[in-house]
């Protein structure tokens, strides 16, 4: 290594010493808390779910009473939706997108600290009151006026609002570092028609952030105002409406679960290639799909409502728009089965089995998805176990199943050690039963009229067979995530040593050891094709050379946005407590906001002096010139 | 065109260290914020008018249209403080310090003299956020824009310091920039808040 010519930073290289935890900064360890604390939560939210299918699998059951039924609902929705689904998306990007364009960092590494701490923060504050018996109970789109004041008076929806509201601060952060992270600072040759199909889905799916949740923001923003301090937004006999938060909430609302679905994409388009051992078949096709279920997605949300006070006007737009992602998505659906049919006999391996089971899971819910979009038949069939089925096909089937793929494949670029296939293949056969047995038979439930969120229901109904059915299924399903657990405990220890490119993908994280070092790449790689590690090896000799660039943990390439030319060297920010210190401001100002309302300005000055000290010139920063 | 590496290694050191341009990192963050801003700003318009639209009488009840006038001036005054931002943008490019300070500290005065307006005319208001959802709805508004205006207020305090310990200088003045361009939205987001607040009420 040359003399350093950034003298300061030597002190702060790395987190060391007894405050390493908490000063942390570097990608690989933040992307990891958010990938460890997303996984916990989702165990959490699934423990919910079987203790409450486990409540509805006989009629007249009292495992659970109605307020603690209600709160179990709420919460694992909010839990699956807002800590699991987003957030696994958002860890996986952090986590994976620099070390796949070929960059030592993300851009705002410290950003990205905080919209970590953000995140666990608002998490833990839910299920805090979870434990305590006070956590929301009034669904996780919570409609005014059920959630207004006079209908849940109490702290319950309160959290549900303020913890919701900072969140979204999180994500949006997150999503910012993402995008500014793939357009600035992808190795030099990676134009931007070169980016993997993941690199593009997390692309997207942070555009699609920023545009989405600033306005679940606002509204769950008004609801805290219309609890806290009386304002008059859902409060209908003061000229409010409760349509203005089902707008609000749903513009949102749709996009979200593409924000989730299209990283799902780009998990399926990364995981078939190295197992078919052929390309992506389609790569324009299927990033332009993307970018137009991203667009199209923005033009649904009414579609949430039909059941509300609609024109007809309103109601046909919507549900043509609706009807007119199945394009998109079936696009791909055909690139993918093409890859499968295109490529050699497939190694079929743990992760691959989660990509091919997440097709037909996939054009299932899809299906469903496009009965639904039809308002007649969305009339007879909303709020019952129908839609339970469908967006659980779309979300577990369509979104989980590709995580868990994702999590085998990577499991050991994170660790070093593969996962154990035996334990991989009864993982995926006892929840891919399971699943089906479980939510397939939903949809016979709703069609004979069994309602969602009930805590309970008669006898005589024709309803308690079938759930008993769900039920043996959810113990299957959940027996299923169980193996990999157990699977990912094991291998932790005792799993059998990676290498560095255990599948032989083409795709430049698959170029550092396992696990990556902690400035990831030694020289900047420098790229001529879509699959470096493929086809940017000469016959015959070794991958070599790079931009070398000493300095490894401070510094990384920039270049420009389209053609990946060097544009500059990055600074990258070194270890810093003040993002721990701001997440703990903003958790002051709102949680502060439920004890008395004076807190809400001590948050606010703690937060402005940890900025403060955070940006200050010259503090904790390099000196500028070589 | 990137070099072709499979001959060998590239020395990368030539490159130039964080360049001071809309090329820079902290521009695009910057650029992010301030989108994130613009959809808040235009979901807290989008909702006045759903509001407006379903209300019988606009202002709701007996609360009467707002006056132009004390409105008006404070929005001058605001769009006014985005030039001496610029003039100082321009001087320290220059490398000139103390016009940098000067321009600095003219947009902070004008700033919060369009504070001093709004408090004194949400003063005079009758009328508060509990009253009825036209209330909520303008005091939401104006705080979350007021919010801005003092955050923007603080950081050109920040910067000023930073300025009078000889930071800045025509090569290094990318945080100044970064400042005046979040000045910039605040200000230009008041011009369709003002449009919706105020001029709807007659126009529309």
């Amino acid at each position: 290594m040359t003399t350093s010519v950034l003298k300061p930073y030597e002190a702060r290289r790395s987190a060391t010493g007894r405050l390493a935890a908490l000063t942390a900064v570097n990608h690989k360890t933040i992307g990891l808390r958010w990938i460890v604390t997303a996984f916990a939560f989702f165990i959490a939210a699934g423990l919910l779910a079987l203790t409450m299918v486990t409540q509805l699998s006989r009629a007249g059951l009292g495992l659970l009473s109605a307020e603690i039924y209600n709160q179990f609902f709420t919460m694992h929705g909010i839990t699956m939706m807002f800590y699991f689904a987003v957030p696994i998306m958002l860890g996986l990007g952090l986590y994976f997108v620099p070390l796949m364009i070929g960059a030592r960092a993300v851009v705002f590494p410290r950003l990205n600290a905080f919209a970590y701490w953000v995140y666990l923060f608002s998490g833990v504050g839910l299920w805090i009151a979870l434990f305590l018996g006070r956590a929301p109970d009034a669904g996780w789109f919570s409609y005014t006026p059920l959630a207004g004041p006079n209908y849940s008076p109490g702290i319950n929806v309160d959290l549900y609002a303020l913890s919701i509201a900072f969140l979204e601060a999180s994500n949006l952060a997150a999503a910012v570092i993402l995008i500014i992270t793939i357009l600035k600072m992808r190795a030099p040759g990676m134009s931007i028609n070169r980016m993997p199909v993941f690199v593009w889905s997390i692309l997207i799916a942070s555009l699609m952030i920023v545009f989405a949740m600033p306005s679940l923001m606002l509204a769950t923003t008004m609801l805290a105002l219309d609890r806290i301090v009386g304002t008059a937004f859902f409060r209908i006999p003061a000229g409010g409406t409760s349509f203005l938060w089902q707008h609000l909430f749903w513009f949102f609302g749709h996009p979200e679960v593409y924000i989730v679905a299209i990283p799902a994409f780009g998990m399926v388009s990364t995981l078939l290639p190295p197992f078919s051992r052929r390309r992506l078949v389609g790569y324009l096709p299927v990033v332009l799909s993307q970018v137009l279920i991203g667009i199209i997605s923005f033009g649904l949300w009414v579609h949430h409502m039909f059941a509300g006070e609609l024109s007809v006007l309103a109601m046909t737009f919507f549900a043509a728009a609706s009807m007119s992602i199945a394009i998109p998505s079936g696009t791909q659906v055909f690139a993918w089965i093409s890859t499968i049919w295109m490529g050699e006999k497939p190694r079929v391996k743990t992760a691959y089995l989660w990509a091919v089971g997440f097709i037909p899971m996939f054009v299932i819910g899809g299906i469903t998805g496009i009965m639904v979009a039809a308002p007649p038949f969305d009339w007879q069939v909303h709020d019952s176990h129908f839609v339970t089925a469908h967006f659980h096909y779309v979300l577990i089937g369509g979104a989980v199943f590709p995580m868990m793929g994702m999590l085998t494949y990577w499991f050991p670029k994170m660790t070093g050690r593969l996962l154990d296939e035996t334990l991989g293949r009864w993982s995926f056969w006892l929840a891919f039963t399971g699943f089906n047995v479980a939510f397939f038979t939903l949809h016979y439930t709703g069609l004979r009229g069994m309602p969602r969120r009930v805590h309970t229901y008669m006898g005589g109904q024709g309803w308690s067979t079938p759930m008993t059915v769900t039920w043996l299924g959810a113990l299957l399903l959940g027996a299923g995530f169980a193996v990999t657990l157990i699977n990912v405990l094991k291998s932790l220890a005792r799993g059998e040593r990676a290498g560095a490119n255990p599948w032989e993908a083409g795709s430049l994280e698959w170029a550092v050891s396992s696990p990556p070092p902690a400035h990831n790449f030694d020289a900047i790689p420098a790229v001529n094709s879509r699959m470096p590690l493929w086809y940017d090896v000469a016959e015959g000799s070794e991958r070599r050379g790079g931009y070398e660039l000493p300095e490894q943990e401070r510094l990384t390439v920039g270049t420009s946005t389209l053609d990946g030319e060097p544009e500059q060297r990055l600074l990258v920010a070194g270890p810093a407590i003040e993002p721990l210190l701001l997440a703990v401001a903003g958790a002051v100002a709102l949680y502060g906001a439920l004890i008395s309302l004076w807190l809400v300005p001590v948050g606010a000055l703690i937060g402005f002096i940890a900025i403060v000290l955070w940006n200050w010139p010259g503090r904790n920063r390099a000196k500028e010139q070589g | 065109m990137s070099v072709d590496t499979r001959q060998g290694p590239v020395d990368a050191t030539k490159l130039p260290l964080n360049l001071n341009d809309r090329r820079a990192p902290l521009w695009w963050g910057m650029v992010g914020l301030i989108t994130i801003e613009a959809v808040l700003f235009a979901s807290l318009i989008v909702s006045y008018f759903y509001l407006r639209f379903y209300a019988p009488a606009w202002p709701m009840g007996d609360i009467s249209k707002p006056s132009l006038l004390l409105p008006s001036i404070g929005a001058i005054v605001l769009v006014v403080s985005s030039g001496p931002m610029v003039w100082a943008d321009a001087s320290i490019k220059k490398g000139n310090v103390r016009n940098l300070m000067t321009g600095l500290a003219l947009s902070f005065v004008l700033g919060v003299a369009f504070l001093t307006l709004k408090f004194v005319e949400y003063s005079g208001y009758t009328y508060d956020w509990t009253t009825n959802a036209y209330g909520s709805i303008t005091w939401t508004i104006v705080g979350f824009h007021s919010v801005h205006v003092i955050a923007v207020l603080l950081k050109v305090a920040v910067v000023f310091t930073a300025a009078a310990q000889g930071y800045f200088s025509a090569e290094r003045n990318l945080g100044v920039r970064i400042n005046g361009l979040y000045w910039h939205f605040v200000v230009a987001a008041w011009v369709p808040l003002f449009f919706t607040l105020y001029l709807s009420h007659y126009l529309l």
